[in-house]
């Protein structure tokens, strides 16, 4: 019940900070109408970042004390990540467009970066597909998650230096985006941004992750074969009407 | 595209995507959870009637 | 400190174990390293004819090429153990899983420091690099690479050899990881070719250094929930 409250909370949130990004607030003196975007895109890349720091901790957690509760967490920080990871490298993009001419460019380190993030976090994804068992599950992913989160630094720095040792174009400089001088206001949208952002990713991530523990059950009892057992007791199971009954959120 | 295009496109794309993605999620654990329900209790059905006789 | 000598005890055997297999299969290894060179000559087909772009291009072309030969030697390395049933043996060994982890590690990244030397000569060949001078910093790259290479190609290698979809699984695991180690790898050789003119060379070595060293710490600490699947 909570969980919904917090869920219609975040809607609101989100269209407020959307309509103060879209109406209210001024457009940049240099990027025009485009530096909306960035509010979205970073809010976005933010919480990309924090998901993937959910499932790395997570996957220590049940390296740590084998409570696959912890796997359903990293689970939810992984498919919550790569959806925010995706909208963040598309934020980028449809920034990049207007602003530098270009959809991609090579020497910004936090595109190039998101983008290996991506490609991480699928393949984290991919991994816990193919594997059947869960605890086998639950470590693999684990592991990968952890290489993974440890790598993400690396990324970053070294497309830092990869860019600074080219000479690189003063026009449509990534640096410049959000510089000290930005007005207030456009950092006030930006903070609403995030905030509500933050407010849907909870949301998300709670339903997430309980969706992880049914899906867990249900394959349990698929395990633990209690319909086989019942049947093998002489009985067919009782054909059921569809529950009514909701367990309150 | 003028810059207002793209920027449609960017809020249209990430604020529907995650609105889709958060429906999916509600239907998805909404049809788990029935699931998950209707196997219990087919089982335990089962594993009580056994006492019964029919 | 006899702890400490009994777990390089084991690291050494099992590194020698899997280099005497390698010797031993040498046409895997073999086949390995002609593979490398094939596609370093097939990067000529795609992006020649011009020798000048081929030239450039160079140190990228080279390290993808150990990159790919990189990627079927940690692969090989392990299915040794998963082909003779040898794994679950490995795994009931009372040792601590990080000298298993240390010992396939060093083979594998002595085993790609051969394949990374002897590709040096085919690029010298292929795209007119005159190699001469520069052969120390080249060797070190390839060294600093095959390490951090092997460092998380033995972690990757052991979670995915008996998982669905391996062939695919493994480069689409290892690829995204690797990229700092190639993005670094390259700009070294390319700076050591030039004569390292803007002074950079110490810096991309320091890189793949860094990378190596956590690559290992972090490899050796999970290898053993990899390996009592």
């Amino acid at each position: 019940m909570k969980t919904r409250v917090l869920g219609f909370a975040g809607l609101a949130a989100v269209t407020a900070a959307a309509i103060y990004g879209l109406f209210v607030v001024p457009a940049d003196l240099n990027q025009g109408d485009a530096q909306r975007i960035m509010y979205v895109h970073v809010a976005s890349a933010w919480l990309a970042y924090a998901s993937f720091g959910v499932t790395a901790l997570a996957g220590i957690g049940y390296l740590w004390k084998r409570d696959l509760r912890f796997d359903a967490v990293a689970l939810a920080g992984a498919e919550v990540g790569v959806m925010f990871t995706a909208f963040a490298i598309w934020g980028g993009m449809m920034w990049g467009r207007p602003v530098w001419g270009v959809y991609w460019q090579w020497e910004d380190p936090r595109l190039t970066t998101t983008a290996l993030l991506l490609a991480l976090y699928v393949g984290y994804l991919l991994l816990r597909r193919l594997t059947d068992d869960p605890a086998r599950r639950a470590s693999r992913a684990a592991v990968v998650g952890l290489i993974a989160a440890v790598d993400i630094p690396i990324v970053h720095f070294s497309v830092i230096w990869w860019r600074g040792l080219h000479q690189g174009p003063t026009i449509g400089d990534p640096g410049k985006i959000l510089n000290p001088s930005a007005p207030l206001l456009f950092v006030a949208a930006l903070m609403a941004m995030v905030a509500a952002f933050t407010l849907v990713w909870v949301y998300l991530m709670i339903r997430r992750y309980q969706l992880a523990r049914v899906d867990w059950q249900i394959e349990e009892h698929g395990r633990l074969g209690r319909i086989t057992a019942a049947r093998r007791a002489g009985m067919a199971p009782a054909a059921t009407t569809a529950g009514n009954e909701e367990p309150a959120s | 595209m003028t810059d207002v295009g793209f920027v449609v496109a960017a809020y249209t794309v990430i604020l529907g995507g995650i609105g889709l993605y958060a429906a999916r999620l509600v239907r998805r654990l909404r049809t788990a959870r029935q699931a998950s329900l209707q196997i219990r209790r087919a089982a335990d059905a089962a594993l009580s009637a056994p006492d019964e006789r029919r | 400190m006899r702890e400490l000598r009994r777990a390089a005890a084991v690291a050494l055997a099992i590194a020698r174990k899997d280099a005497t297999a390698e010797l031993r299969g040498r046409q895997a290894a073999g086949s390995t390293l002609f593979f490398a060179a094939l596609v370093l000559l097939l990067f000529g087909f795609a992006l020649g004819p011009d020798s000048r772009r081929l030239t450039d291009a160079a140190p990228g072309l080279l390290w993808l090429a150990i990159v790919f030969g990189g990627l079927l030697t940690v692969s090989r390395l392990h299915q040794l153990e998963a082909d003779d049933g040898a794994l679950e043996q490995l795994a009931l060994y009372p040792v601590d899983r990080r000298a298993v982890y240390a010992g396939k590690a060093l083979a594998g990244a002595a085993a790609m420091l051969v394949l990374g030397g002897l590709l040096l000569p085919v690029v010298a060949i292929l795209y007119a690099i005159p190699i001469g001078a520069a052969w120390l910093p080249l060797l070190a790259a390839v060294l600093l690479g095959a390490i951090g290479f092997a460092a998380v190609g033995t972690a990757y290698a052991g979670l995915t050899v008996r998982l669905r979809a391996r062939e695919v699984m493994l480069p689409l695991l290892m690829l995204p990881i690797v990229a700092p180690l190639l993005l670094a790898a390259v700009k070294a050789t390319g700076a050591a070719l030039t004569g390292d003119p803007l002074g950079e060379l110490g810096s991309w070595l320091q890189l793949l250094a860094a990378f190596d060293v956590i690559m290992l710490v972090v490899g050796a600490g999970t290898y053993g929930f990899l390996l009592e699947e």
